[in-house]
């Protein structure tokens, strides 16, 4: 009886390891098949085989030399100086929406939090225009400030799992505190955000890596001021048709230089990520 | 039924238990939702009344000051020694007159016709002359920018007033008002909201509110192909474009009808985000149990392999997709070496069953990892006994699975599915960048079998630039969108146990 | 006290009020003259930016440059910037005041620009001129309610048939029938586009389908085709087609030079367009060959493939500050001489008359092609917004394998792509 117990653990777990073992190659192939061709030598854009027969640093190299007309690096660092700022302006309104949501009370708070929850769900790029018009009446097209704007305006609306994240926290920390007379600002910043490491994480990494994959609002606001343009419509404008042809490949490289540092920040960060988020985005 | 009993009950029950409950308190949620929008008005309707009574009522009581600071804002305030904040309305009203003077009155004056005269060239005397004349899409915009702005005033006005007789009161009792730094003091404490909501709520309505009302008002429009300012100007037409959307005649021989691609893509949209919710939702559950089984080895990796997928950026994961799906891409030559198939398929654009069924699974690749980091930790806090005493019943894994785990699950994550699937009939980024809706169908205008409602819009905006129709649209999906989260979500127990730590 | 400081605020207010009212006094119109002696219409100081695609930004730069240096008595400076010319249109329209003054685009978006009234028309002093110097059709396809809208910038914006010279002869080239069967004996491709407008209205073109307009709200106009010839031609297309299905692909023209390209080539044949030719030339050299469409055979006769010609034009932006001295630069731009120096530097075919006839034409195999088979071809004009989708379905319905080869099927796609380009 133990026995055929035994023998049926180890057979269930060889067959899932079997399962997670073709299952994560579908999954990690099709990245593993951008890496391979960012480095490929020959052809075109394509190529009609799946693995490269030679492999060169060529892309890479045209990639960050070849500036005249792409300038990669240069987009690089305005995702990255847009990336940084949008991400702080984003995850400090989150805090500040969401612990006003889950911790205070006051009299709209309610119609608040509705009215909040639906703003998001209207289809962006019908108002797109309307945001360019605006900015244009602040004088602030085609400027990086501009998108770090846009990116961080709306972070607010992103309340919700931070806001379930700080329903976890008992009050009556609050209240104990209120007694030893903290102001409830002396609360939030010396109180709660310590206990939010892992929310403040999720926040900072989901704004941080919006601005390095939207490709729709930004080339409306950037317009023909190429010099600002952000890697997103960068790697788009190599797959148009005036550029596909000559630089598909570099596309892919240029799409590897954007994915990596991204993917190890995500993965040093994983932990918290899943923490943040478990807490606060499925509370039942 | 307490927490207890229901931790008695076996989990097949727990689990009738909750569609039921669930299924039970739908026409209860959807009737209360209702009765909250009818008291929403009956409330406004009374507030409004109650407001207007009481501003009259304080401008008789009120003494000369207070009386004058009803045109003069701030007045009231300094004349009882608050001389900062009596300033600061000051400095708000003259600021709006500026504003209205330089700026918004000449779009407030025109936001009924939305313009008269178009942008044209003229000769006169032999000289070449663009004559600016209107832009009906300024002329909207910053007319909705004006009545919001508008609107902030009128209710700083009306504190105005409030604060000015509060003051007056304050002095008539005998005591002193309180000054400018114990109300920025209160600001951090017992006004704390406001200071925490006062910047996210400006941005958030001046760059989602705002362009938000615009975008609904354009549906009132004729704003399209035929009428594009500068050159053209476009005016309100009331219901037009939604009795277009409704129109519903199945093509025939004629030009494909708007009201039938309407009904088709929303049908479609439905069964998409179904099939994309509930397949990344079980087979994202049914990896990440897996993976986190006890003796399961190499937990990091296993994870890793699939979570590095999120960290990609989307747009350059679906185009790749694109590329590999395409007639000569990767996969076909991937097929074709293993002999699964003799000729090459166009998985996105043949038969639209073959590129629904395409996008749905590209879709899971996309989506199970998120369910995997969403579900590791809540599918490790599934109480262990629970399992021990289904084995020992007798039950396999997956019935296990689907009498302990997915009941439980659902209990506990049906927000964040509600957010999924809502997130699905949105999901622009899929299909524009994978299939960009193909393939075509002639009895659809200008969408194609794998467009969703919001890809639809896309195309009615950039391809025929019908803008009228495409915002029409928008509206309705939103309400649907907005009635389906809000019904749940207020039924769901996070809203209901909030207070559970207070 | 108190009450005097207050007293004051009301009276500054209302004088913040009166001082508002008296200082809100602009002009909105634009005003350039033209005067009789100086074409910049006494314009000085003139900045004016241009959009050109990236290929040609450099020599516009120098052309530019050769424009300030006419006239030392004026100061001018001129910006070029990288536009793709696809997105010309949505760029401008998108905000017309920070667009370029002058800008190239193809002309198929010509009538989104007058109907969106963004564009300045050609002025009447340069009109002789310009008419007289450039081909005819080129000025025609231009011309939108008896007005010339811009500057013919080329008169070569269309595709042409790209072979493999060792594995398609120059007599297979003459016909599709004979293309696809060199390609088969080869075991190499043939791709066209076919599942998008630009390509596949040559499937009804061919038949007899001409577009001739717009009406005054914007329909699309047809001439008046012979509904049983054009479904017979799409019969013969989709019945060739399914034939060749192992050789005929659909795919983005990008794949013509990416599939010559791979060291044991994939593909031997494909309608390509002019911007890719020097790629393609590139990677055959001496196999580069270049030629008309071919013909098809519908029921026993040969029928020389229609296909829809393009043209690119130079436009001046009606909210441009300096509307003269931009006109004058988009004229200077399309004339000769630069149309000459893109056709030797950038394979560009012109659409002025006296350089198209030059031999930097005559010896460039592409161009030729092309010019060729614009004889053979419906100008790419007055096309509605709403034209390509269902072109791009009809294309679909023809080409796919999954598809019945029957011409009661293609007579109902073809009456339904009418219907929905007309959208009535």
């Amino acid at each position: 009886m133990i026995k055929s117990y035994k023998f049926r653990r180890v057979l269930s777990n060889t067959l899932i390891y079997i399962l997670l073992a073709v299952l994560g190659l579908i999954w990690i192939s099709p990245l593993v098949y951008l890496i391979l061709h960012s480095f490929r030598d020959e052809g075109l854009a394509t190529v009609s085989y799946l693995i490269p027969k030679h492999f060169s640093f060529q892309n890479y190299i045209d990639l960050f030399t070849d500036t005249a007309s792409l300038n990669f690096p240069r987009w690089f660092m305005n995702t990255l100086i847009v990336a940084i700022f949008s991400c702080i302006i984003s995850t400090l309104a989150v805090l500040m929406v969401s612990y006003s949501f889950s911790r205070l009370r006051f009299k709209a708070r309610k119609p608040m939090i509705n009215i909040g929850m639906i703003l998001g769900m209207f289809p962006g790029f019908m108002t797109m225009i309307a945001i360019y018009y605006l900015l244009k009446a602040m004088g602030l097209t085609q400027t990086l400030v501009a998108l770090v704007i846009c990116y961080s305006a709306g972070a607010g609306l992103g309340y919700q799992i931070s806001k379930g994240f700080f329903d976890t926290i008992p009050r009556a920390l609050d209240e104990a505190a209120t007694i030893d007379g903290a102001t409830r600002n002396q609360i939030f910043w010396k109180i709660i955000l310590p206990m939010s490491k892992p929310i403040v994480v999720y926040t900072v990494l989901t704004s941080f890596i919006g601005p390095w994959t939207d490709f729709i609002l930004c080339k409306i606001i950037m317009g023909d001021n190429v010099n600002n343009y952000t890697v997103a419509i960068g790697l788009q404008k190599m797959t148009s048709a005036e550029f596909f042809t000559t630089h598909f490949k570099r596309f892919l490289a240029g799409s590897v230089v954007v994915a990596v540092p991204i993917t190890i920040l995500f993965l040093k960060l994983q932990t918290y990520y899943v923490e943040g988020v478990t807490a606060g985005g499925v509370k039942g | 039924m307490n927490y207890l009993e229901y931790m008695q009950l076996n989990p097949f029950q727990k689990f009738g238990y909750n569609i039921g409950k669930f299924f039970k308190a739908v026409p209860g949620a959807l009737k209360k939702f209702f009765c909250a929008i009818g008291r929403f008005f009956k409330n406004l309707v009374l507030g409004i009344g109650r407001g207007v009574g009481n501003y009259v009522s304080r401008f008789i009581k009120g003494d000369w000051a207070t009386k004058l600071s009803y045109i003069v804002m701030g007045v009231g305030n300094v004349s009882k020694g608050q001389v900062i904040k009596g300033f600061l309305f000051l400095l708000i009203e003259v600021g709006y007159i500026m504003y209205m003077v330089f700026f918004g009155g000449a779009y407030i004056a025109k936001f009924g016709t939305l313009g008269d005269t178009a942008r044209h060239m003229e000769t006169v005397g032999g000289k070449h002359v663009t004559v600016a004349g209107d832009n009906s899409m300024l002329i909207l915009l910053y007319g909705v920018l004006t009545l919001v702005l508008t609107a902030i005033f009128f209710v700083i006005y009306i504190a105005n007033t409030k604060s000015a007789y509060k003051a007056q009161q304050t002095v008539a009792a005998g005591e002193k008002p309180i000054g400018f730094k114990e109300e920025l003091k209160d600001l951090l404490d017992n006004k704390f909201h406001t200071t925490l909501l006062a910047f996210p709520t400006l941005t958030i309505s001046v760059f989602t509110i705002l362009p938000l009302i615009f975008m609904i008002l354009i549906a009132f429009t004729n704003y399209n192909a035929q009428h594009m300012p500068p050159g053209s100007l476009f005016t309100w037409v009331g219901l037009d474009t939604f009795s277009e959307v409704f129109k519903l005649t199945d093509g025939g021989a004629g030009a494909a009808s708007k009201g039938y691609t309407f009904i088709e893509l929303t049908k479609w949209t439905i069964v998409w985000a179904i099939f994309a919710t509930v397949l990344n939702y079980i087979l994202g559950m049914i990896v990440a149990l897996m993976i986190n089984k006890k003796g399961i080895k190499l937990k990091a990796l296993w994870r890793t392999l699939f979570v590095v997928t999120v960290a990609v950026p989307q747009f350059v994961s679906l185009l790749l997709m694109n590329q590999m799906l395409a007639v000569d891409g990767a996969i076909n030559v991937l097929f074709k070496n293993l002999g699964i198939i003799q000729e090459s398929v166009a998985f996105l654009n043949s038969t639209p069953l073959l590129a629904r069924i395409t996008v749905i699974i590209i879709n899971c690749w996309v989506g199970i990892p998120y369910t995997i980091l969403i579900t590791s930790g809540i599918l490790m806090n599934i109480p262990a006994d629970l399992y021990e005493s289904a084995t020992i019943d007798g039950a396999g894994p997956v019935k296990s699975f689907f009498k302990i785990t997915l009941p439980y699950m659902l209990f506990v994550t049906t927000p964040y599915l509600i957010t999924s699937f809502i997130g699905n009939i949105n999901n622009f980024n899929v299909i524009y960048l994978l299939s960009n809706g193909g393939p075509n169908d002639p009895n659809l205008y200008q969408a194609g079998r794998t467009d969703l409602l919001v890809t639809w819009l896309f195309k009615l905006t950039m391809n025929s630039q019908d803008y009228n129709l495409a915002a029409a649209v928008g509206i309705l999906v939103f309400i649907v969108c907005a009635t389906l989260s809000l019904i749940t979500f207020n039924m769901t127990k996070s809203a209901k146990n909030e207070e559970e730590f207070s | 006290m108190k009450r005097i400081l207050a007293l004051v605020l009301a009276v500054l207010m209302m004088a913040a009020i009166f001082v508002g009212c008296g200082g809100g006094s602009s002009t909105d119109t634009d005003t350039s003259g033209s005067g009789d002696t100086d074409p910049f219409g006494g314009e000085d100081n003139i900045t004016l930016k241009v959009w050109a695609p990236e290929k040609a930004k450099d020599l516009c730069e120098q052309q530019c440059q050769a424009f300030i240096e006419q006239y030392p008595d004026k100061t001018i400076s001129i910006e070029v910037v990288a536009q793709g010319e696809g997105d010309a249109a949505s760029a401008l329209l998108n905000d017309p005041d920070t667009a370029a003054d002058v800008f190239s685009f193809p002309s198929d978006q010509l009538n989104k620009l007058v109907n969106a009234g963004v564009i300045a028309p050609v002025f009447d002093e340069y009109l002789d001129d310009v008419t007289s110097r450039n081909s005819v059709e080129s000025v025609a396809a231009g011309t939108i309610d008896d007005t010339l809208w811009a500057f013919p910038e080329t008169g070569d914006n269309g595709y042409y048939l790209v072979y493999d010279k060792s594995v398609v002869s120059e007599e297979d080239a003459a016909t599709f029938e004979g293309v696809l069967e060199a390609c088969r004996k080869a075991g190499r491709k043939f791709i066209m586009d076919a599942g998008n407008g630009f390509y596949s209205c040559i499937f009804p073109f061919t038949g007899g389908l001409e577009i001739t307009g717009l009406s005054a709200d914007g329909v699309q106009q047809f001439n008046d085709y012979d509904e049983a010839e054009v479904v017979d031609t799409l019969y013969a297309f989709s019945a060739l087609f399914h034939e060749y299905s192992d050789i005929f692909e659909s795919n983005d023209p990008s794949k013509v030079s990416s599939g010559m390209a791979e060291a044991t080539p994939t593909v031997a044949a494909g309608i390509d367009g002019s911007w890719n030719a020097a790629t393609v030339q590139g990677v055959l050299g001496d196999n580069y060959g270049a030629a008309k469409l071919p013909t098809i055979d519908v029921n026993g006769t040969a029928k020389q493939l229609i296909s829809m010609h393009g043209y690119k034009y130079i436009g001046v932006n009606m909210s441009s500050s300096y509307l003269d001295a931009a006109e004058l630069l988009a004229d200077y731009l399309t004339g000769e001489e630069c149309q000459l120096q893109r056709a030797e530097e950038i394979s560009w075919g012109p659409s002025n008359t006296t350089a198209a006839a030059s031999d930097v034409v005559k010896n460039n195999d592409a161009l030729n092609a092309i010019i060729e088979q614009s004889v053979y071809s419906v100008a790419q004009v007055n096309v509605a917004d709403t034209f390509w989708t269902p072109m791009a379905t009809l294309g679909e319905a023809v080409y796919k394998k999954d598809n019945a080869v029957d011409k009661d099927y293609l007579t109902e796609q073809l009456q339904k792509c009418v219907a929905n380009i007309k959208d009535e």
